[in-house]
């Protein structure tokens, strides 16, 4: 755990690719830029989708947090 | 100390997809020379299809695709058989070391229509054309065979098509995000993640030991068995995904894991030259309308689904539903075909040429043909992802 403390949280539980990216990338336009999005999901696949999305969109991936079937995403705008 | 930092690193994070697919394309070539067919799985799913109909009375073995494909044996007797029981072997494995299996349901009724329909639809376009993404794509260009490049051209226009319709607003479900203030924990899982670990390590050596007792009294299908583990592995700890390599394309601009398969592919090329210089005989179909009709059926079929064949497997092992009904359609889909093939065939397939890309151009021009197919392939890749993100740069300028 870095410690980041999100400001907003998506909920991806149930979901599967392309969603969870596209979700993803669609929430952190609606930030603020310095704010952290949340994103937990059970979408394996999601781990060569959501981080490299992101980054490539232009935003920073603070944390990827792997438990099991849970993924924790925090990316900030 | 040691031991837990090689499980954390190697055994439960996700491996990076890149080497992963790297590594698969080497090992399709050996597994080429020593079984003399490729890494295929689609034709096997439709000799499945073809026994569940024999159980119920019907006789498939008298339909002229499954002459083609031959339904003799069993799973177990077959090359193709007992590889993809060492794939699922691999994959459940290498998802109970990551506490990674878990039945995991649909939440909504769209994704198991969008889910069975696509399978169904990739499923027939891909025995349409005699491959999948495999024997039609990365294990069938490093065999010469023109059709696969047919089939993957055709492969890149139906994911476009795919990937508009998937966004289309019936498929999509609201994106609602909360204002929060501190994360939300995860369940504690520790003890199930020991025993799911010890379990997979039990699946691991048990199947190895079966498939390594299997090598010495029948080799080809005890090593079979043995590289179907290792592909298992693979594209689980990888989470190799074909169809996020094409679709992603077009919706996210990633060209990440479509690099690393022409990248398996360029590796694998070489060695299966190799073993056709020594002799193996090369894999070739038809290349004729049906090749590219099955590509943009399955181009459109797996973005629709949501994944391939291959990418149904591991995701159907980790216990995620919505890929058992991928699964199903694809197996619907295969027999489906093979159900309509002596109608189609002639007009689509066998009357055109099975175009070997060495006897045409030559061994040494054939080789570089394909390479040159590859650059170029890699070419356009890096040129799309460049075109992507400054189309995106430029809307957000005028915005």
């Amino acid at each position: 755990m870095t410690g980041q403390i999100p400001d907003y949280h998506l909920d991806m539980m149930g979901e599967t690719c392309p969603y969870v990216a596209i979700a993803t990338l669609e929430a952190m336009a609606q930030l603020q830029p310095g704010e952290i999005l949340e994103v937990v999901t059970r979408c394996s696949q999601s781990i060569n989708n959501v981080p490299p999305d992101a980054v490539n969109h232009g935003y920073q991936v603070l944390e990827v947090q792997q438990d099991g079937p849970n993924i924790r995403y925090l990316i900030r705008r | 100390m040691k031991w837990l930092d090689f499980k954390r690193d190697y055994l439960v994070q996700f491996w990076s997809p890149i080497p992963s697919v790297i590594a698969a394309g080497v090992l399709a070539a050996y597994y080429f020379g020593i079984t003399g067919t490729f890494w295929a799985v689609t034709g096997e799913f439709t000799r499945w299809g073809g026994h569940l109909l024999q159980g119920i009375g019907f006789h498939p073995e008298t339909w002229g695709y499954f002459k083609v494909i031959h339904l003799e044996g069993s799973p177990l007797s077959r090359v193709d058989g007992v590889m993809i029981i060492g794939m699922f072997a691999g994959c459940l494995s290498a998802a109970l070391w990551a506490n990674n299996v878990r039945l995991r349901q649909p939440q909504h009724r769209i994704r198991i229509i969008q889910a069975l329909a696509g399978g169904i639809i990739a499923g027939f376009g891909a025995r349409l054309a005699m491959g999948c993404n495999l024997a039609a794509f990365f294990t069938g260009i490093p065999q010469f065979s023109l059709h696969a490049w047919f089939f993957a051209l055709s492969t890149v226009a139906g994911t476009w098509f795919g990937a508009r319709f998937v966004m289309l607003p019936v498929f999509r479900v609201a994106v609602n995000i909360k204002k929060v203030t501190a994360s939300q924990p995860f369940s504690q899982t520790s003890g199930q993640a020991e025993s799911r670990f010890r379990l997979g390590l039990l699946v691991f050596a048990g199947f190895s030991l079966w498939a390594i007792a299997k090598t010495f009294d029948t080799p080809k299908l005890g090593l079979a068995a043995l590289f179907g583990l290792a592909f298992g592995i693979l594209i689980e700890r990888g989470q190799v995904c074909f169809t996020s390599a094409f679709r992603d394309l077009w919706l996210t601009g990633r060209t990440q894991m479509a690099k690393a398969i022409i990248l398996g592919m360029a590796v694998s090329t070489i060695g299966v030259y190799s073993y056709i210089q020594l002799g193996v005989p090369a894999k070739i179909m038809w290349a004729g309308p049906n090749a590219v009709i099955g590509g943009l059926l399955f181009g459109f079929g797996i973005v629709l689904a949501g994944s391939c064949e291959t990418g149904w497997m591991y995701r159907a092992v980790e216990g995620q539903v919505h890929y058992w009904w991928v699964g199903l359609g694809n197996i619907i889909g295969a027999t489906l075909l093979a159900l309509c093939w002596d109608d189609i065939a002639p007009v689509l397939a066998t009357r055109y040429d099975k175009v070997d890309l060495l006897v045409v151009f030559g061994n040494t021009g054939g080789l570089m043909v394909t390479y040159s197919m590859l650059a170029l392939a890699m070419l356009a890749v890096l040129w799309w992802e460049k075109r992507f993100f400054a189309a995106k740069a430029a809307v957000q300028e005028v915005a």
